[in-house]
């Protein structure tokens, strides 16, 4: 038990001064992910525009606030283990790793849990200017808030793992960076990303509702709107722990079948 | 003259033959390129979707197609053309690599803004214009209007090969520029919708301060006719005022180039 607290100290104070380095980086990867605040662009000028100032209910300022959100929680789920892994198995740079006495997927885990603590305060301040520019109005609630980070903290939790088992994909073949793209593309599609979920067309929220991405991304944004409920956050939370329990035994399976593949050099 | 289009055929050639290893990728790239058209499709559904929306910004449904149409052949061009060189610089630049670039008898310009491509992301190009042309068959497009807006096109693809090269260039300095290129992917997101979807402040940012106008929207403009003419007059002499620019630029950043060791 003791030298596992000491793995962990280790892993993850060398991993916080990596990423502390590497802080300028940190904050322009935040400003390319700028989906979300595009579309509260465009929807914040349609509904100014729209008879009435709204649309199906949500005025520019509300609008603004999910918007914000969904930036906010990506933010938080960011992943970039897949590319990580597509580099280290075709390289063969994964090799070292092997030979350490843990799983190399806790290494990955430390980097990114470290890279959410340089993200945090740049994000905040980013978050503050942009709800200053657009008006958007966070709610008052204060249970909202520990829910939505729950959320987050599953979504980021179940994410990783399924970027995992993508990047693992590389001792197959050298698309997994495709696939990635692809799954992303799901992702921000699903999660709400585009519009409110209660936007899209029904068969693609019929649809929706059986994959983690709403959970992940849309249901807390609209917690911290003040649009969402404690018991809808609590369904989305269960929800969210059986995919959790599927992408670890998926992962799992994935390394182990693609580790007897691997050759060391490189597959 | 002669001589660089010898050459860009030989680069074609040699790059052609290096991806044809990877043949297998082109599946994978293929999905790539159908999962983002289906979601470009999917935002702007969405958007024209709503009960008693017909139009965004002034724009038809149509008429914005064409703008994301107009945005996936420039994700194509930017993924195909651009970026597979542009990302070599800062690597060439941190190895040491440079130096067989600049010691060859042709422009170093020329020489790293060609040598490479992307075939697996062709496809985007065909996707772009296959939209482009979908939008186009539903709208009244002039003989006229088609020429310019193919001629408007070729600027904005001029502005945006500055930009990133512009940008890549910084690589002479700093050594990790990759990033910064990612800086201009986010922004460039906002050209899958035509300028007037924004309000009125961020149509402006993005005419005046970060051409991202100039890219989808004036193009698209020119097609349907509804461009003025001081529009269609600024997006060429942008893009050559940007190609001094970056040209200038560059042999700026040559000049002070010390190889890796030092």
């Amino acid at each position: 038990m003791r030298a596992l607290a000491f793995k962990a100290r280790v892993l993850f104070a060398t991993r916080f001064a990596e990423m502390a380095e590497y802080r300028a980086e940190v904050v322009i990867w935040m400003l390319s992910g700028t989906l979300s605040l595009v579309m509260m662009l465009v929807w914040m000028a349609q509904a100014a525009a729209a008879p009435g100032g709204q649309i199906r209910g949500y005025s520019a300022p509300e609008f603004a606030t999910y918007f914000l959100s969904t930036w906010l929680v990506s933010q938080l789920l960011v992943v970039w283990v897949s590319h990580e892994l597509d580099f280290q198995i075709r390289q063969g740079t994964l090799s070292p790793q092997l030979l350490r006495p843990v799983d190399p997927m806790w290494l990955h885990v430390a980097s990114h849990v470290a890279e959410r603590l340089v993200r945090i305060v740049p994000l905040l301040v980013m978050v503050g200017l942009f709800t200053w520019l657009s008006g958007a109005s966070f709610t008052r609630e204060w249970w909202a808030y520990p829910a939505a980070l729950g959320l987050a903290a599953l979504g980021f939790s179940v994410r990783f793992l399924y970027e995992y088992a993508i990047g693992l994909l590389a001792f197959w073949t050298e698309s997994s960076a495709s696939f990635q793209e692809v799954v992303w593309l799901v992702y921000a599609a699903l999660g709400g990303m585009f519009a409110p979920l209660a936007f899209y067309p029904e068969w693609v929220q019929r649809v929706a509702v059986w994959t983690p991405f709403p959970y992940m991304l849309g249901l807390p944004a609209q917690l911290l709107a003040g649009k969402a409920t404690l018991a809808q956050a609590g369904r989305g939370a269960l929800v969210l722990l059986v995919w959790l329990a599927v992408f670890w035994v998926v992962r799992l399976i994935v390394w182990r079948v693609g580790l007897r593949k691997y050759g060391a050099v490189g597959a | 003259m002669r001589r660089y289009l010898r050459l860009v055929r030989i680069f074609v050639g040699a790059t052609l033959s290096a991806q044809l290893e990877y043949r297998a990728n082109f599946l994978g790239a293929v999905l790539a390129s159908l999962g983002e058209v289906g979601v470009a499709l999917l935002g702007i559904s969405i958007l024209f979707g709503q009960p008693g929306v017909t139009q965004v910004g002034g724009w038809s449904f149509r008429e914005a197609l064409l703008v994301t149409g107009f945005f996936m052949l420039t994700e194509g061009v930017i993924s195909v053309f651009i970026q597979p060189n542009m990302s070599k610089i800062a690597e060439a630049v941190r190895t040491g690599n440079m130096d067989f670039t600049l010691l060859k008898p042709i422009d170093a310009q020329f020489n790293v803004s060609t040598r490479n491509l992307n075939v697996l992301r062709f496809p985007d190009l065909l996707i772009g214009l296959g939209l482009i042309g979908y939008a186009a068959s539903g709208l009244e497009v002039t003989p006229g209007g088609a020429l310019a807006a193919a001629v408007l096109y070729g600027s904005a693809v001029v502005i945006v090969y500055c930009i990133y090269l512009g940008l890549s260039t910084t690589a002479f300095w700093f050594v990790k520029t990759q990033n910064v290129t990612e800086l201009f992917s986010g922004v460039f997101g906002a050209a899958r919708f035509p300028v007037a979807a924004f309000p009125v402040p961020v149509r402006f940012v993005l005419t005046f301060v970060l051409p991202v106008a100039f890219i989808t929207t004036v193009p698209a403009q020119a097609l349907t006719g509804a461009l003025g003419g001081g529009l269609a007059l600024a997006s060429p002499l942008i893009a050559a005022a940007l190609f001094l620019g970056t040209r200038w630029f560059w042999r700026y950043a040559v000049a002070s180039y010390t190889s890796a060791s030092s």
